[in-house]
């Protein structure tokens, strides 16, 4: 069983194909070209590495969030669209835990951070436990300079991945002694670790609805927060 | 490509069978530029199987204007169901289409990339051709839905929230700009003075209802580079102009004579409208006049456009209520024409959240 993953929830660009066994082609790609112009074409060509049809694809498991509002809809736009024209099952995964999936390691604390605005991270933290993937401490948003202090006090070898962690804190900040950051080509998002997760959800039997299907935000929008700010007693 | 291939087939055929062919053509139509999700099925360039609008305009009211973020939250969630209910209304399946048109622009940026991305995922997922449409050239094609004798060329006035332009439509693929707003567009001005007024978003619509309580004669606002010759617009002045007595009178202690001042206002904006569109049809040498764009619902300035057509023997059209509004059945008309000149898209198309109206 083949399948199509889709990450555009940060600045990377990652889709794959891939099946229980096997990756047979990823493209990953961190430039400056935006999601919008790269992921139908990539679509194409990571098809074409893999010698895989689209019509011989049996579903899509797309990176669903937390991330950027606007890269997780065109990822998920896309997605449903395909779903839908293919008539493929669809699974959303969640960005941070496919990003755990870098570290299939026993004993080790893996802390997700991905960028949520304004010197915050969307934070989740797993352990691997007998071959599954359990998570320490469910998905928040923390300020980036609280992060480091916390992960110290567990005193469990940590590692740090996703944008945050690569770019806010490697070489910025002061790690703890039990802290490391995950090399460059492990530190991001990448379309093989959503499928990898896809994969297991789809077996499992979990299927997402197209027609209702939305990304994990956890943050609302300003505009809302504002209005309910002005208008307590509406809020309530 | 199937489609290629029975673009090459018409080649072949007769008259009459090419006729038949060409109305045959099946083009799925989507819009999202804005706070409005559409999906429309078209046949042939004019006729419509489908159009489904899914408007916003309730959950955007509160805020007094419409927030970019949640449209786009909006649009993710009922892109699917919007296009589904298309292809079910017009009793056809998805794989009889034969083409697919989606708006690029001008608009929202992350409302755009919702359908953009969704367009182009099913135009690779089917194997058809995509076109990326401009939403403006769109409301200008809505006139050929409504009318279906209208044939090019016809001076179009284009009025909507974010632009007001005079465009000479002299075939199907290429336009002329007259002339349009050096700054604020006329849509703006209207939701600008509404939101002051106390009135709940939209403005358009309230200002129109309102106006025909008031008389358009009691306030003397400006009107703007009424010169002869000159097809630009600028409402900005006016819209400062409405603004100032509306703080002056509230400065006095005056009650607001709301009706007089939106009668007023209108009366301003459709003189310069009407003059310039007038203007623009004879020194073009057109006898057609079309209406287009979101303020083309606004009765006041439709009744004074149609007065003056009468009076000075031009034809003039404007689309029915549904199609002034932000509609996927006007990007599928814009597109099927579009493909007929061979202009498709590829993969790599993105939104252009400043898309204008170019010469063509």
């Amino acid at each position: 069983m083949s399948i199509l993953a889709i990450d555009t929830a940060t600045q990377v660009s990652s889709v794959a194909v891939a099946s229980a066994d096997k990756l047979s082609a990823e493209l990953t790609m961190q430039a400056r070209l935006t999601h919008s112009e790269t992921l139908m074409p990539h679509i194409e060509q990571v098809l074409k590495m893999a010698s895989v049809k689209k019509e011989e694809l049996e579903g899509l498991a797309v990176s669903i969030g937390p991330g950027s509002f606007t890269g997780l809809r065109i990822g998920l736009a896309a997605a449903k669209a395909m779903a839908y024209a293919l008539r493929l099952p669809i699974v959303g995964v969640s960005t941070l835990k496919a990003l755990a999936y870098h570290y299939p390691v026993p004993g080790v604390r893996i802390v997700s951070l991905l960028d949520a605005q304004k010197g915050n991270a969307y934070v989740e933290s797993y352990e691997w436990e007998q071959g599954e993937l359990v998570v320490k401490q469910e998905v928040t948003v923390l300020p980036v300079k609280e992060i480091l202090p916390a992960c110290g006090e567990t005193g469990r070898p940590t590692v740090l991945l996703g944008d945050v962690a690569a770019r806010r804190i490697r070489g910025r900040m002061e790690l703890p002694q039990n802290v490391t950051v995950a090399p460059p080509y492990l530190v991001m998002p990448r379309a093989a670790c959503v499928a990898a997760l896809g994969l297991q959800e789809l077996a499992a039997g979990r299927r997402d609805n197209i027609m209702d299907m939305e990304p994990m935000y956890i943050r609302r929008s300003e505009a809302e927060v504002l209005w309910e700010k002005r208008h307590p007693e509406a809020a309530k | 490509m199937e489609y290629e291939i029975v673009i090459a087939a018409l080649f072949e055929c007769s008259g009459e069978e090419r006729f038949i062919l060409e109305k045959e053509i099946l083009t799925l139509g989507i819009e999202s530029s804005c706070d409005e999700t559409s999906a429309a099925v078209l046949r042939g360039g004019r006729t419509i199987l489908s159009n489904v609008i899914s408007t916003q305009i309730p959950i955007h009211q509160k805020f007094g204007g419409v927030v970019p973020e949640i449209a786009s939250r909006k649009h993710i969630v009922n892109i699917m169901p919007v296009i589904d209910e298309a292809i079910r209304q017009a009793g056809v399946t998805l794989q009889d289409i034969d083409q697919v048109a989606v708006t690029y622009g001008p608009g929202l940026v992350g409302a755009l990339l919702v359908g953009v991305s969704a367009a182009k995922s099913l135009a690779f997922a089917l194997d058809k051709p995509l076109i990326g449409v401009n939403h403006l050239e769109g409301h200008i094609f809505a006139n050929f839905l409504s009318s279906p004798e209208l044939e090019p060329p016809f001076m179009a006035l284009v009025v909507s929230g974010g632009h007001t332009a005079l465009v000479d439509v002299r075939d199907y693929h290429r336009f002329h700009l007259m002339g349009q707003t050096r700054d604020d567009a006329a849509g703006e001005a209207f939701d600008k003075i509404a939101r002051v007024m106390g009135l709940p978003y939209p403005g358009g619509p309230r200002i129109d209802a309102l106006a025909k309580e008031g008389d358009p004669l009691a306030i003397d606002f400006p009107r703007a580079l009424e010169e002869k010759g000159n097809y630009e617009f600028s409402f900005s002045g006016l819209k400062s102009a409405v603004l100032n007595y509306i703080n002056s009178e509230k400065m006095k202690g005056h009650e607001l004579r709301k009706a007089d001042i939106a009668a007023s206002f209108q009366h301003s904006v459709v003189e310069v409208l009407v003059s310039k569109a007038f203007a623009a049809v004879k020194e073009a040498g057109r006898d057609t006049l079309v209406l287009a764009g979101g303020v083309a619902a606004n009765s006041g300035l439709e009744a004074r456009l149609r007065e003056q057509a009468a009076e000075s023997g031009v034809a003039f059209h404007y689309p029915s209520r549904i199609l002034c509004t932000d509609n996927a059945a006007m990007i599928a008309c814009r597109g099927y024409y579009q493909a007929q000149h061979g202009e498709f898209s590829d993969l790599y198309l993105n939104a252009v959240p400043g898309l204008g109206l170019e010469e063509k």
